[in-house]
């Protein structure tokens, strides 16, 4: 007996079902499924899952991220993804030749980086490496975030829509998957790609949430 | 003999109960728990790196609670800072976050909790214990079950439920007796119990039954606020 519906709300500790087919998000005691997290419901064949609503970034293996340096030592750079845990960047997992000792000459406090999760460990705490042409240093000024939660709904399937943001707006966006987003264009269309974000984030339990964000486009083109 | 209470409600009733999740912007998780002039706001960070570092567990996560009575809480001021019975409530609290959150989850991190008491009349330890864990449910931290906690007790012969602080201060005859508990409703576990007074064994039972009765009312406004902020009916 499933008693959920799929896109149901519910909280954790919540009965789910009393067959043994619990999915991601959900946990087993006595033979039964309860929700583990507040979440919403994703009924598919290979059974339920709770999705949640709320919560952290957890690293994992193959993440493209972006991340603020705060440390510097002489052999890596300590980075905050937004995770649990701050991660390292070790020397020798970047795309240039770097002095040991004299890290700051490439990378320094403050920057932004766009790198990839290469190795995760038991507890959620992360290697990143910045091997690779499509990484690199960013400008730290055009940084938003998002909860990475929300994530799934700024991208829409197969990127639908993230692509119509950037092509109503003709910025460059670079969306990390925990949750800080890279806006570049010039100044009124990234203002119009921010506030679709924001409106992304402040809505992003709706339904119908790419033809309000179209409107919501057209509306704010019109003015320019 | 105490045949009314003093704010005329049933021997059954729980004050005007009030929950609000998400008030603390800079948080992970926060909620705002108010039964009758009871008020706790809760505030969970985390998880995070264990700081400091000797407390870290390297299978599971540890929770940090801090329970405080704010200064203007209570008619005569509260000296700020955690004395000793902030320090007991802080510990009852953690003990039974342990039961509800799936720590093991979260090998080598920390769950910072703080709790604030802006209003006091009795029974902070239970509004505390359910704010912290709607805040967690709302910081997205894995849980078995929400946590819902009431105060039940015993006044002279007549067993009630939700004490107030003038109803707690009752001298006459048997005196009063003040029993929190706190349950995960949907478990039917009891993750906290204590006792201040006297009570005899049926007594205790029937005081833990009716405290399950209100419990189950609590838990109810918990998920209803819990949801509120993910429904479309409430944004418009």
């Amino acid at each position: 007996m499933i008693n959920v519906k799929n896109f149901d709300i519910v909280t954790p500790g919540e009965l789910l079902s009393d067959e043994r087919n619990g999915g991601n998000g959900t946990y087993e005691e006595d033979n039964k499924i309860y929700s583990k997290f507040l979440g919403m419901i994703q009924i598919s064949d290979r059974g339920i899952s709770v999705n949640p609503l709320t919560g952290n970034y957890y690293p994992s293996e193959g993440d493209d991220i972006i991340g603020e340096v705060t440390e510097i030592s002489s052999k890596y750079w300590v980075v905050d993804i937004n995770a649990p845990f701050y991660t390292r960047l070790d020397v020798r997992d970047v795309n240039f030749r770097a002095e040991l000792g004299e890290l700051d000459k490439y990378i320094e406090i403050g920057d932004m980086i766009y790198a990839r999760v290469f190795r995760v460990y038991p507890n959620n705490a992360a290697d990143i490496s910045m091997r690779g042409t499509r990484y690199g240093k960013l400008e730290s000024k055009m940084i938003t975030r998002i909860d990475s939660v929300k994530l799934p709904r700024l991208i829409g399937k197969e990127g639908a829509m993230i692509n119509m943001i950037k092509e109503a707006t003709k910025c460059d966006i670079l969306v990390g998957q925990n949750g800080i987003v890279w806006v570049d264009g010039d100044e009124s269309s990234r203002s119009v790609a921010l506030s679709a974000i924001k409106f992304i984030d402040e809505n992003y339990v709706d339904t119908d949430l790419t033809e309000k964000v179209r409107r919501l486009l057209e509306d704010v083109h019109g003015k320019i | 003999m105490y045949t009314e209470r003093f704010d005329k409600r049933n021997f059954n009733e729980l004050r005007p109960m009030e929950a609000e999740t998400g008030i603390v912007p800079n948080a992970k998780g926060s909620a705002r728990f108010r039964i009758g002039n009871t008020e706790a706001v809760a505030a969970v960070y985390g998880p995070e790196e264990v700081k400091p570092r000797h407390i870290e567990k390297a299978d599971r996560a540890v929770i940090l609670c801090k329970y405080d009575m704010l200064p203007f809480s209570v008619p005569d001021r509260a000296k700020p800072g955690m004395d000793r019975r902030d320090i007991e409530i802080s510990q009852v609290i953690t003990n039974a976050l342990n039961r509800a959150i799936i720590l093991e989850e979260m090998p080598r991190a920390m769950i910072n909790i703080r709790v604030y008491i802006t209003q006091a009349d009795a029974g902070t330890r239970c509004a505390s214990l359910t704010a912290a864990s709607m805040a967690c449910a709302d910081a997205g931290l894995p849980m078995r079950d929400l946590v819902a906690a009431v105060a039940a007790g015993k006044i002279g012969d007549s067993v009630c439920l939700d004490l107030t602080k003038e109803e707690e201060d009752f001298h006459e005859g048997e005196g009063a007796t003040d029993v929190p508990i706190a349950f995960l409703p949907s478990k039917n576990e009891i993750v906290l119990l204590q006792l201040d007074g006297r009570v005899s064994k049926e007594d205790l039972k029937k005081i833990v039954e009716i405290g399950k009765e209100g419990a189950m009312k609590i838990y109810e406004l918990e998920k209803k606020a819990l949801k509120r902020r993910f429904s479309n009916e409430s944004k418009s």
